[in-house]
This record gives C-alpha cells, structure tokens and sequence, in this order.
C-alpha cells in the first residue's frame, strides 16, 4: 500500500495548489493539510520572521502605546484613589484577571494537544507557549491586586471584627505570600515549558540569525544538540511540566477566584466558580491562540505552513470550550435561581438581573450566542475565518465577565462596613448577606487607561516574543512532515498519519 | 498506535460472530444463576409494593436511601455509552473500536435498571404513570414541571431513545451480516433488523452521516442527563450540602469515571469469556486506562471543590453535616471511615495502578482498579446523600442515622445481576463488539516507515 | 373553595412566652386528624409522627438550666420549598394562603420531605391501624391517609370549610375572630391550648388580632428584624420561604447566669 513514502506538494505551488483532488472527497472537512517539506522550513520561517509586515509593526506600537497609557493611570489612581479603600481597584483586579485568564492558559492548549499527539495542533503549539512570556506581567499586575486586596480579618476601632469569608479558613490572616508564591511558580512553569519547547528550535536557527538574538540563542540552546537523550529529556520534561503545569493553573486560579472575587461579595458560596472559571480561562486561551494564528496566517506569510486544519479542529475545541462555558453558567443560575434563598436571591440580582444585566446580557451574546453560530457552521469552521472571528468575540465577552465578576465583587462589600463585612465572632451563627442589593459600579477614566494598558502590554510583550523567538514550532512542523504522507485509498487520495508512542 | 495484526474479514466475522452462533456451555448456567437473583429481587419488590415502604430500613429523616443512590450509580455508568463512542468518535480516537458498542449497550441496559429505582421507591409506584407519563388529559391534570423529578424522566427516556437509535444504526450492517449466515426464524428476524442492507456506497454514507450526527446531538444529552439527576439534589435547599452549584458537573464526571471503568472491566470479562483477544487487545485497555487517569483527576478535583466550599460558608448547618462526614464516629456513625475508604478507592487506589503501563496492560490489575473505582463511586454517592438526610433538619433535635434492610440490599444486589443478565442475552443475540468498525480500523490501517523502524498509520478521513 | 364571596389568608402566632410545652396541643391535632397511634414499633423504627411538635431546647447547664419550648408545625409557606418540587401536584398553595396536600395525587416521592427546612412533612410507612374500639371515634370529616403518602398539618381546614359553609356561605357573614372561635373553626390545637400561646385568624381581616403581628414582621423583612415593634419572628427567615405562622419571642424575665 505503502506506494509514496513521502508525497509533498511541490514547493513552488501557489496558496490553491494543492489539496484540491483530497477536497473533493472530504465531506464537510477542509482541504488536505500537507506539512510543506522539512528541508526549507527553518530557513523559511527565519526570513518571513525578518520581513516583518507593517501590521505587525503597528501592534508593537499599539501596544507600547497603550502599556504607557495603562501606566499612567495606574499612576494617577493610585495617587488620586490609594490603595485604602480596595473598591476603587475593581476595574484594575478585574483587567489583571482577564491577562491572567487569557495568557495563563493559553500554554496549556500546547500542552493539552501535544499529550493528546493531535497532529493539528503542531502549527499552534508555540504561539501557545510565547504566551508564557506574559506570564512575567502577570505577577507585576498581580502585586497592586494583591496589595488592594483587603485582608481576611481588621480590628475596628470599636474592637470587633471585621472579616470576610475565605477560602483560607481565617487561619493565615494573610494569604498574600501563597497567592504570590503561586503565582510565581505558575510563571516559573510556564516559562521552562517556553525554553524546553524552544530550545530544539533556537539551536536549528541559532546559526541563520544574527544580533542580539544569536547570542541569546546561543546562550540558552548552546548545549543543545539533538542526541537521542536530550530529545528524550526534552520530550519527557514537557510531559511532566505540562502536567505539572495544567495542575498549577486550575490551583492558582481556584485561588484567584475565590480570594479576589467570591470572599469579596458576602455570602457567596458558589462551588462551581472555579471550575467555571477554569473553563473560560481555558476558552478564552484558545480564542487568543486562534486570533494569533489568524493574524500570522493572513499577514504574517504562514498560509501554507499552518492550513485551515488546525482551524477545523480547534474551532470544534472551541465550540466544546464555549457549550461548557455557559454550561457551568447555567448550573450556577439553576441552583441560586430555584434555592430562592435570600441571599442568593440578592446575589442573582446583582451579578445577573439588576445591578449588571446590561454587562451580563452583554456578557452572555459575547461569549454565547454570538460566537455559538459561528462555530456550528461547517462552512465557518472550515473556511479558518470562523474560528478567529468567534475569538473576537469571546474575548471581548470575558472581558465584560471579568468586569461582571472581579469589578462587581470588589464594589460589592457595603459602605458603612469599610468594605468589608461583619460577621459575629462566633462564626457559625447567621452568615453575612448581600443586602441590600448595591447598585452597579462605573469605571473612571483612570480605570479605562488602565483596562486599555492591559490589552496593551499583552500586545507588546507578545509581539516581542514572537520577534525573538521562532513563531513557529519547527521541530513539531518537522515531526509532522515526517509523521504524514499522502496516499490512496480504494479511489481517494487521503492524509496518513502515523502517531508513535 | 495500534499494534497487533490485520486480520482479513472472513476471520473477524467468525471470530466475533461465535458469541451468536455457538453457545459456550456455561453460558446458560451463568444466566440462570443470575436470572434466580432477579426473580427473588422481583418477588421482594413485590412484597414491598404490597406491604409498603415499612419493610425498608427508610425512617422518616432519612427517606431516600440505598434506592436513591442505586439510581444515580447506574445513571453514572450509563454514561460511559456516549463518553466512549460519541466524543472519542468524534476525536477520531483509533482505540475506541472494540469498546463502543459494549458501552452503548451497557448505556441502555443501565439506564433501564436505574429507571426501575425511582419508581419502586415512592410511596405508590401504580401511580408513576401521573409524572412520567404525562398522559393525563381528561382531568386537566398536567404534572408539574417544576421538580427535577419530572425533568429526570424527560432527560433519561430521551437519553435511552437517542442511545437505543444509535446502537441501532452502528448494528445495522453487522445484522447483515448476521442474516447471511444464520438460517430458519432467526434469519428472518435478522432480515427485518438489517432492513435491506446491502452495504453500497450510499447506505454507508447514510449511515456515517447518521452516526455523526446522532454523536453530535446526543452530547448535551448526556451531559443534560446526568446533571438533571444531580439537580435532584442540587435544588433541595433544605438538606445543607445538597444545595452545591458544582453538583452537575461534578456528577457528570463522576458518571464518566465510573461507567468507564466498568466498561473496561465488561470488555475485560467478554475478551475472556470468548476469547476475543485479537480484537480487545492490551493496547486498548491502556489507552482507556490513561484517559481514566485524566477523568479521575477531574472528578477529584469537582470533589476537593464540594467538600471546601462546603465548608466555606461557615455555617453551623452546613458544619454539622460536615462533621458527621469527616470526624470521628461522634454520633455512633463511622462515616468517616468509609469517607476515607471511598476516597481511596475511587481515586488513589486506582490512579497508582493506572500510571505504570506495565500494570496497565495488566488485566487483572485492571479488572482490580476498575472495580475498586465502581464500588468506589457507588459509595460516593451514599455518602453525598444519606448523611445530609440524617442530620437535615435545622430546628429539630433529633437526629437519626439509616440502615439498610434486607429488601434493599437484595433489590441493589439484584440490579448488579439484571445488567449483567442482560448484557450476556444481548451478547447471545447481537455482536457485541462491532464487526464493521473493527474491520473500518482496519482498512483504514496502513503502515510507515521511519527512519529503521516499521510504524502503523491510519488514513484520516479529514 | 365552597364560598368565594370572601378571601380569607390564614395566619397563626404562637407566643413562646404562653408556651409551656404541655403537649395538649400534640394530643388534640392527634385526636382531630386521624394520625395514628404512635406505637412502641413505631418510635423504635423512627417513624412516629406528629403534624404539630413541641421542640424543647436546654439553655445552659445544670443546675443553672431553663428548658426552652416551640411548638412547630406547618408554616404554611408563602414561599414553599415543598411546593415545586412535587411532580404530581400533590402539595400547591390555595387561594387562602394554605400549603395543601392532595392525598389522593400524592405518589411518595418524598422529595417534599426532603426540601422542608421545618421538617413537618411526614412519610406513611404502615398502613394504619387502629384498635377496634377506637375506630368509631375516628374524625368523619378527615381522611384515614394510606400508605405511601405524604400527610402535614392542614391548618386544620375541615373546620375552616365548616365555618365557610356554616357563616359565610349560610349565614352571609364574614368569619372573624369571634366566630371562628365561637364557632370552634379554629385548630384544635388552638383550642386545645391551655395557655393561649396559639392565634389562629384571618389576614385579610383588618381586625384580627394576629394581624399587627404579621405587618410589623413583614414591614421589617430580614435584616430589619432589630426594627421589629413587636417580639415577632419568622423560623428561617433567611431560607426566604415567608411563613404563614410567626413566634413571638419569650421575654427572659430571669435570665441565666452570665459565665456560662
């Protein structure tokens, strides 16, 4: 059967070349994906990286632009507002929560497909990891959040105890250094699952590039030089850190979630939360990715190398993400909404139908009904314009579910408390409540520069990964020209894949 | 990848047909054996519908007992049905082959038994037909369609349509085959269930048109399933940690983890009851082994969340329930005890046999861990509901803990023997691994040479 | 409804500072509506019931010690758990503000059980049976419930339909306080109760005598309840369920001993 070892399309075809007599038997698929030859491939990839077009230019201004906005009014909150009184900093926590969301997870997708050995995901895999890069600007966001957020338990002057409810049991009154100390190691993770990745990479280019870049490549892919062993560590250390790190991340988000917003609105005791949030976390990394990789493929010169294929797949993944998403919504709302208990009465209200119903219907078209049917239209999904375009919409949608969750709870706390709330000393008697319902918070102009120098530094830190780093996975590219071949099957001409242990 | 070899058709039909055409001989001993079990369960759940409720260990805190958690545990493998032929089809995962058509019909048989749970519990079972059947339009009695109760019928009986048609598709060439080969009364049932298979290019296409289709719109159902059944509870504010919003995602992965595990342990028995060795090969039960691990993680994971936010709240309600769960046998009750014993076996336990891949192509270790996670699970849900319910009330002082009794232990012994019954019957009549997928993989298979080493490729389809 | 000529919302107060917990109350509704006789079989398999309980709590310790009682029975909730939780419709409010159980609907799923915060619902594991000499003494206008079914207090609503029939719908008269007592159409535990620590009336009558009770609760809902003029309370104000049937707290005049 085994008639052409390895059939690879001509390397002068043009972007409609190939593929077309496999398209005529696919059924609702897109064209074949053929790995173009591995011969070129580092040489390619390092050239349409030096011809940068100007659109990418742009987003590295954009993003410097926007990062000093976001600076400035960092700054001048802080001066106007200080870190006293931590409802001022709703809108900031709620931006630091969207970077996290989006860039923590989006690794994982490498991760997640390469344990998975899906063969789409080759292209997509290092987009993936650059986003590890913005796992650094996680934590400098982190440390205003975490020095805004107010601590679990304040002596008043009239000697009671003001707490709020927390996931730390009101043992460490200051959780501040684990929340940190995870944040930390989840960067830490994040950033030698990036170099492991690389570093097969960084030592096939170190030789074509020049500058700053060969020495960094040569300093970090120096020892590099792909003996069965180090290919070996390399294949079994991302294994066991992408493990490691998928376990990180659904922990450190758990915190996050329940210190920064659940504590913070009294009396809310939602044990899906964090599984919710994990799941759009997860959504909203893979919608980054696939706008990502939208860009590089219309703009960037990769049409070929990353196909519609990946599109076709990852959408699928995509659609799962966004079903889940309003999923756990959905079973969150049944159970407060039938409980009919006042406390979670009041909670609906301010989080669903009262306070935020313009941002959670907002919300919920974003991230549902908007991007739900794109994603089931075969021809959207196929065509690789579906998925990026469902992306756009997702992540404007969990922005505004950051703004509806981190925002809100840290405007929840009622006024006269301080901002936090009472509970009696004897901890078992009548739980604090959300009453009476506050009204909804509006952001200054402070927090707007702030929420804009947060898309802004994700922008920049990104692009000058992309720069510095190879874009693409070249090892997994070369893996997957060597794992394929086109052959024929009774009339067809088909992929074959082979996917060894 | 797959190992093993490719077999040429002739022998996978005589091979995987034997279970029809010859009966072992202790096939039915075995049946009969199980069958006596059941008969006595029917007759006991006869006497209880005539003497009433007052023969179970049932007291009035706690009134849903080992019924109530038979239903959810058999809910829970019911759900291994679609988990492994709808999403890993739809993954286009090679190792799911063999599986798929013991998980469908596992899914049936299972969701028929736990539909049996909630009726004979009530009060009046002769009266079910008011809420699961909303016949009633004379009287303009309509049932509420309010309680999670009546959402449970419409979820489970759409469930079991959906999976009875998709069992019934995938089998729709096999029984052509079937008919070929049988003669007098059986072929013509086998004529009638092939309905005019001829297996052209446009019946093929008909039918993977279908089973995609039906995978894909039977997903939410299944997620719908599960989650509607974990509502049950999940609304009840009254039973402090009940009232969880993580109950529907929880459960649905736990009804994951538990039905995959004893489709595992259904496929291990049937490899050696007939010999199907080159067909349910080791390379499966590892590849299903290392997607238990990531499913266990996961409900272990909805589990820590349960448990932490229950006691979050600090509320002394909440608190209580907690304390009968995890401390000491303050109350003459050891549910402590058996709280660490089911999370050990439905996590630990298993997971360390699954995570060297010597052990998992062991099967008897195997056929251990799986085990231990279904006995597991049905603990989980046991110790979920009974203790709320012994200690649910806010106001009163007395509290009160439930014993079994024999009628309930009989009936929940007999349900283990009824889907067993029935799944050798089924594999009496139907091929119980499905010949045209195996033989699918098959044509599908091809090979690839890399560098020295020979590996086995697979034609994709997209 | 037998008369729709006048819309009636029943209500109860008890007075915890009246209630001595002597149980006449427990008897009476025992003897009114049928409820089985509480054998030794029964308690020793938990499953004796009563539709009205008096719980008594201890407060301190011994010697230093007062024993606390509060008679509960259904609330009659406005806002009922129980409520949608039936598939057959067995248990829905009426037009008068009654939390009602169709006997002859109910099929035991016992998920209204399970979903009452005040655990007053009761499950019929027996048939019951009475000895032969009492059967003649059975109340003919309540019925003996089966097995398999879910039985509460009813506000006693045989004799509210008999006060409709005999005062409204007979007579043409509103039901008051005076008539429903006069008439004996108020609960049997009410008018068993020896110290009158139970109300029973009409909120839609702007006389009756529970009705402050009740506008001052419900004009302080929750977090108001330091507002309260009266000593009025609702059991689990928080579970949002707005009972028909509001304590009145017991006034401490000796209290315990501080220090413990």
């Amino acid at each position: 059967m085994a008639s052409e070892t390895q059939a690879h399309p001509p390397a002068d075809h043009g972007h409609d070349a190939h593929g077309h007599d496999a398209h005529e038997h696919g059924h609702f698929g897109p064209e074949m994906w053929v790995i173009p030859e591995a011969s070129g491939l580092v040489a390619e990839v390092n050239e349409k990286q030096r011809t940068t077009p100007g659109i990418f230019r742009m987003v590295l201004y954009a993003g410097a632009a926007l990062t000093i906005l976001g600076i400035v009014g960092f700054v001048l909150k802080a001066m106007t507002a200080g870190f006293s009184d931590h409802r001022a900093w709703g809108f900031y926590v709620a931006t630091f929560a969207f970077v996290f969301t989006l860039t923590a997870s989006a690794p994982l997708a490498a991760c997640a497909f390469r344990f998975t050995k899906s063969h789409w995901r080759r292209p997509l895999s290092r987009i993936a990891e650059i986003f590890s890069l913005v796992s650094i600007v996680n934590i400098l966001l982190f440390i205003p959040a975490l020095i805004a957020l107010p601590d679990i338990g304040v002596m008043t002057e009239g000697g009671e105890q003001m707490v709020r409810r927390s996931i730390w049991f009101q043992e460490l009154v200051n959780p501040s250094g684990w929340l940190l100390a995870g944040m930390v190691g989840l960067s830490f993770c994040s950033v030698a699952i990036l170099w492991l990745a690389a570093l097969p990479d960084m030592a096939q280019s170190r030789h074509l590039v020049t500058g700053f870049r060969a020495s960094l490549y040569g300093k970090l892919a120096g020892g590099w030089y792909g003996t069965k062993k180090q290919w070996q560590v390399q294949k079994g250390g991302l294994a066991i850190l992408g493990a490691l790190y998928f376990m990180m991340v659904v922990f450190v988000q758990f915190l996050v979630v329940s210190d920064f917003a659940m504590a913070m609105i009294p009396g809310w005791k939602d044990s899906i939360l964090p599984p919710f949030y994990t799941v759009i976390s997860f959504q909203g990394g893979l919608a980054a990715i696939l706008l990502v990789a939208y860009a590089m493929r219309r703009w960037g010169g990769y049409r070929d190398m990353i196909g519609q294929a990946p599109f076709w797949a990852a959408s699928k993944v995509l659609l799962g993400l966004t079903l889940l998403h309003t999923y756990h919504l959905f079973a969150f709302f049944i159970t407060y909404w039938y409980g009919r208990l006042e406390v979670e009465q009041a909670i609906l209200n301010y989080l669903m139908f009262d306070s935020y119903i313009g941002i959670f219907w907002a919300q919920l078209f974003f991230t549902f009904f908007i991007p739900f049917p794109i994603l089931v239209s075969n021809h959207a999904r196929r065509e690789g314009w579906g998925a990026p375009l469902a992306a756009i919409f997702i992540v404007i949608g969990l922005m505004l579910w950051h703004i509806r969750i981190f925002a809100a709870a840290f405007a929840a706390a009622p006024a006269e408390l301080g901002g936090l709330y009472y509970l009696p000393s004897n901890a078992f008697s009548f739980p604090a409540m959300l009453l009476p319902v506050p009204g909804a918070t509006f952001p200054d102009l402070w927090d707007i520069f702030m929420i804009l120098g947060g898309v802004g530094i994700v922008l920049l830190v990104f692009r000058i990964g992309m720069m510095l780093l190879p874009p693409l996975s070249l090892w997994e590219m070369k893996e997957g020209s060597m794992y394929q071949r086109v052959d024929t099957l009774i009339r067809g001409r088909y992929l074959v894949l082979t996917k060894p242990e | 990848m797959q190992e093993g070899k490719v077999l040429p058709a002739a022998q996978i039909n005589r091979d995987l047909l034997r279970s029809i055409l010859e009966t072992p001989r202790w096939f039915w001993p075995v049946v009969s054996i199980l069958g006596l079990v059941v008969l006595a369960a029917t007759i006991t759940i006869g006497i209880m519908i005539n003497t009433g409720l007052g023969i179970t260990g049932l007291n009035y805190k706690v009134v849903w007992g080992f019924f109530i958690t038979n239903f959810v545990f058999w809910i829970g493998i019911s759900h291994a049905g679609v988990m492994l032929s709808a999403i890993l089809r739809l993954a286009k995962a090679e190792w799911r082959r063999p599986a798929t058509r013991a998980a469908e019909v596992l899914t049936i048989f299972s969701l028929m038994t736990a539909m049996i749970m909630p009726i004979i519990h009530t009060g009046r079972p002769w009266r079910i037909l008011y809420w699961a059947f909303p016949y009633d339009f004379a009287r303009g009695i309509w049932p509420n369609i309010r309680p999670p109760l009546v959402w449970d019928p419409s979820a489970i009986l759409t469930y079991l349509t959906s999976s009875t048609l998709f069992v019934l598709i995938a089998l729709v060439p096999d029984f052509a085959v079937l008919r070929d080969r049988t003669t007098g009364w059986p072929k013509i049932v086998y004529t009638m269930l092939a309905m005019g298979w001829e297996g052209n290019p446009r019946q093929w296409k008909l039918q993977i048109i279908a089973g995609v289709l039906l995978s894909a719109l039977i997903l939410p159902v299944f997620v719908s399933v599960h989650s509607i059944v974990s509502w049950d509870f999940g609304m009840a504010v009254a039973i402090k940690s009940w009232h969880s919003t993580v109950f529907a995602p929880y459960f649905v992965v736990g009804a994951v983890h538990s039905g995959v595990s004893a489709v595992v342990f259904a496929m291990i028995l049937l490899r050696w009851a007939y010999g199907w060795q080159d067909y349910i090969r080791h390379e499966h039960i590892d590849a299903l082994g290392r997607l238990l691990i990531v499913v266990a993680t996961g409900w272990f994971y909805f589990l820590v969340m349960e448990i932490i936010f229950g006691i979050y709240g600090l509320e002394g309600d909440e608190l209580a329930v907690r304390a009968l769960q995890f401390l000491p046998g303050e109350y003459g009750v050891a549910y402590n005890v058996w709280m660490i014993v089911f999370v050990g076996i439905t996590y630990f336990l298993p997971v360390i046999l699954w995570l060297p891949k010597a052990w998992r192509r062991n099967l008897w270790i195997m056929s251990a861990a799986c085990i231990s996670v279904n006995v597991g699970m049905w603990l989980e849900r046991y110790l979920l509901f009974v203790p709320g319910q012994a200690n649910k009330q806010f106001l009163t002082f007395t509290w009160n803990d439930y014993l079994p009794r024999w009628p309930e232990a009989l009936i929940v012994a007999a349900t283990f023997a009824f889907v067993s019954m029935l799944m050798l019957l089924f594999s009496r009549v139907f091929p119980l691994v499905p010949l045209y997928d195996i033989k699918e993989g098959d044509i599908l298979r091809t090979e690839m040479q890399i560098g020295r080493r020979k590996l086995t490729a697979t034609f994709r389809e997209d | 409804m037998p008369n729709a000529q006048f819309e009636h919302k029943w209500g109860m107060v008890a007075d915890l500072d009246k209630c001595t917990g002597c149980q006449a109350c427990v008897i009476a509704c025992q003897a009114e509506n049928n409820i089985p006789i509480n054998t030794k079989d029964y308690f020793l398999q938990r499953r004796a019931y009563e539709w009205i309980r008096i719980e008594r709590y201890w407060e301190g310790e011994y010697p230093n010690v007062k024993a606390r009682f509060m008679p509960v029975l259904c609330q009659h909730c406005e806002n009922a758990p129980c409520e949608p939780v039936c598939p057959v419709f067995a248990t829905y409010h009426n037009e008068e503000g009654l939390n009602v159980q169709v006997y002859n609907r109910c099929v035991g799923t016992r998920y209204c059980i399970n979903n009452c915060p005040y655990q007053v619902r009761m499950f019929n594991f027996w048939h019951p049976n009475w000895p032969a000499r009492m059967e003649n003494q059975l109340n003919p206008d309540v019925t003996v419930r089966s097995r398999g079914i879910t039985e509460k207090c009813t506000f006693c609503v045989q004799r509210i339909r008999r006060g409709e029939l005999q005062v409204e719908a007979r007579d043409g008269n509103r039901l008051n306080d005076e008539t429903i007592s006069g008439g004996n159409y108020d609960p049997a535990c009410v008018q068993a109760c020896p110290t009158n620590a139970l109300m029973f009336g009409d909120l839609q009558d702007s006389n009756a005598a529970i009705k402050p009770y009740f506008d001052d609760v419900n004009a302080h809902p929750g977090h108001g309840e330091h507002d309260r003029e009266t000593r009025g309370y609702r059991l689990l104000e928080e579970m949002n369920t707005r009972p028909s049937v509001i304590y009145l707290k017991k006034i401490d005049k000796y209290p315990l001993e501080a220090g413990h």
